[in-house]
């Protein structure tokens, strides 16, 4: 559940209201679902996006207690429309994630829909999917100004802390 | 105006009372030497600039990745590689340090004589090595500057020169020798805290480097009052087959520089100059050296950061000293390797 200003005064009321009503709002999320768990990453509207990441990630919460679990298949088969993909969902996904406790996926915002109602856009992907990031980290090589007076003064509180005695025993 | 403001500043007691000295032909005060070198260089700029009286155009190519292919044509020793830079982007023109013209280090200001090819270096290259050194020895004239002209007239200011000390020792520094009369002058942290404020100022200001290659004969005139400089020019005239000698200067101040310099003062953005050591030598002088440390506006640093730096760079540098010492870093290295392996 979300924690913010409008939610503590939404009375319960935490849910957007996507689609026609209750039934088409979940209609639609599992579509989402279901696309998610089949692509790994896919392209939706922001707030389609991020109402359907907590329902994802409680998916796969409840993949990771085992395909023999009744609740866990029951909510597998409700939330994934594609039926083949339960398989995926179970044996590839839950042992996937079995190591990390949560933030299972990763949801960036993109330039808004041009085509019809500019509406606010994000990407939604899987964490350790297979394809290539969508942010390649840029750090400054160890050779600009910064790095090379943080290197100098690395180097000092080294020589301060190292040992006297090893450096007769090094020649 | 900072300078007799610094100056008070330096000599603590004394509130207002200027003797005024009648300075003597052998030694001018130091405005008056700036004076005499900012006219001179201007001079010898506007001759330079005659010797072209009709603009000829030169093709410069630029070899880089964004925009390929781009081809200027640009005017005979008129343009600059910051011209070229202006056509490119906004980006090149406030990231761009330094230029590469046919593999040989350019000052952004500094006219192109030839058809040629062009480069443009920044602080966040692959190998920033040439622009650091540029950048080290620009935050070196600024100190020298400001020292210039932080005392009062009737105490006198030699620059010697600005030693070439790698970025990784952790301060650049300028050799001073000042008047007898203030060796035994212990600069305290608020006359630090002056000087780096004057040098603040300067920053402010957004001056620009100008280049100016000259003959020997030309600069010597220039420097006639600072036995140091004259060396330092002939051994320099020396090197190079036609005797010419690479002269700096920002604002009004000229210095006879190793290298290219950045294009702006307003480049630097944190600057501190932090300590003064006096070096031992067998001459009568007293020759002190001041240190500081300098971060560009492309690479600031987290405050914390800063003050260790800071910190870092009060230690007297030297550049035979930092041999030795990485010598013995790696020494060091080996000996934390044997302990790891031991305690393991």
């Amino acid at each position: 559940m979300r924690l913010s200003v409008a939610a503590a005064i939404s009375h319960g009321r935490v849910h957007r209201r996507l689609g026609l009503g209750p039934r088409s709002r979940l209609d639609l999320l599992r579509n989402l679902v279901t696309a998610l768990v089949r692509h790994e990453r896919i392209e939706a509207p922001w707030a389609r996006a991020d109402e359907m990441r907590g329902y994802a990630e409680r998916l796969i919460d409840y993949a990771k207690l085992g395909d023999t679990n009744e609740q866990a298949m029951r909510m597998a088969n409700f939330w994934l429309t594609e039926k083949d993909l339960i398989h995926k969902l179970f044996k590839v996904l839950a042992p996937r994630f079995q190591p990390h406790p949560g933030k299972y996926t990763r949801l960036l915002q993109i330039p808004n829909r041009d085509s019809l109602d500019r509406a606010k856009m994000a990407v939604i992907e899987l964490k350790g999917n297979p394809y290539p990031p969508l942010i390649r980290p840029r750090c400054d090589s160890e050779k600009t100004l910064l790095n090379q007076l943080l290197k100098g003064y690395r180097e000092d509180i080294q020589r301060a802390t190292a040992p006297r005695a090893p450096e007769g025993t090094a020649v | 105006m900072a300078a007799p403001w610094a100056a008070r500043c330096l000599r603590g007691g004394r509130d207002g009372r200027r003797f005024i000295t009648t300075p003597s032909a052998s030694r001018l005060a130091s405005d008056e030497i700036i004076q005499m070198r900012n006219e001179l260089f201007t001079k010898e700029k506007k001759r330079q600039l005659s010797l072209y009286p009709r603009i000829e155009k030169i093709e410069v190519k630029y070899v880089g990745k964004s925009h390929p292919g781009s081809v200027f044509v640009m005017n005979k020793a008129l343009s600059t590689p910051y011209n070229c830079a202006m056509h490119l982007s906004e980006w090149h023109c406030k990231k761009s340090v330094l230029a590469l013209v046919d593999g040989e280090v350019w000052d952004m200001y500094r006219p192109l004589t030839k058809s040629c090819e062009i480069q443009f270096l920044t602080f966040k290259d692959e190998d920033p090595e040439e622009v650091n050194k540029a950048y080290w020895r620009s935050c070196a004239m600024i100190m020298a500057c400001v020292l210039k002209r932080a005392f009062k007239d009737e105490y006198s200011v030699n620059l010697i020169k600005s030693p070439e000390v790698p970025v990784i020792s952790g301060a650049f520094c300028y050799d001073v020798i000042l008047d007898s009369r203030l060796n035994d002058w212990k600069p305290t942290k608020d006359n630090f805290r002056s000087l780096a404020r004057d040098a603040g100022m300067l920053i402010h200001k957004d001056l620009p480097f100008e280049a100016l290659h000259v003959e020997a004969k030309v600069a010597c005139e220039m420097f006639q009052h600072n036995r140091y400089k004259m060396e330092m020019i002939k051994q320099k005239a020396s090197q190079n087959t036609e005797g010419i000698v690479m002269l700096h200067r920002f604002g009004d101040f000229v210095d006879v520089s190793e290298g290219p310099h950045i294009p702006r003062t307003s480049f630097c953005y944190q600057y501190e100059i932090t300590a003064a050591h006096d070096l031992q030598t067998n001459k009568s002088e007293l020759i002190r050296r001041f240190q500081g440390v300098s971060l560009p506006i492309h690479l600031k640093a987290h405050h914390t950061v800063w003050h260790k730096l800071l910190e870092r760079s009060k230690r007297l540098v030297t550049e035979e000293r930092y041999l030795e010492a990485e010598d013995g870093s790696s020494e060091t290295k080996d000996g934390t390797e044997e302990g790891k392996s031991v305690s393991i």
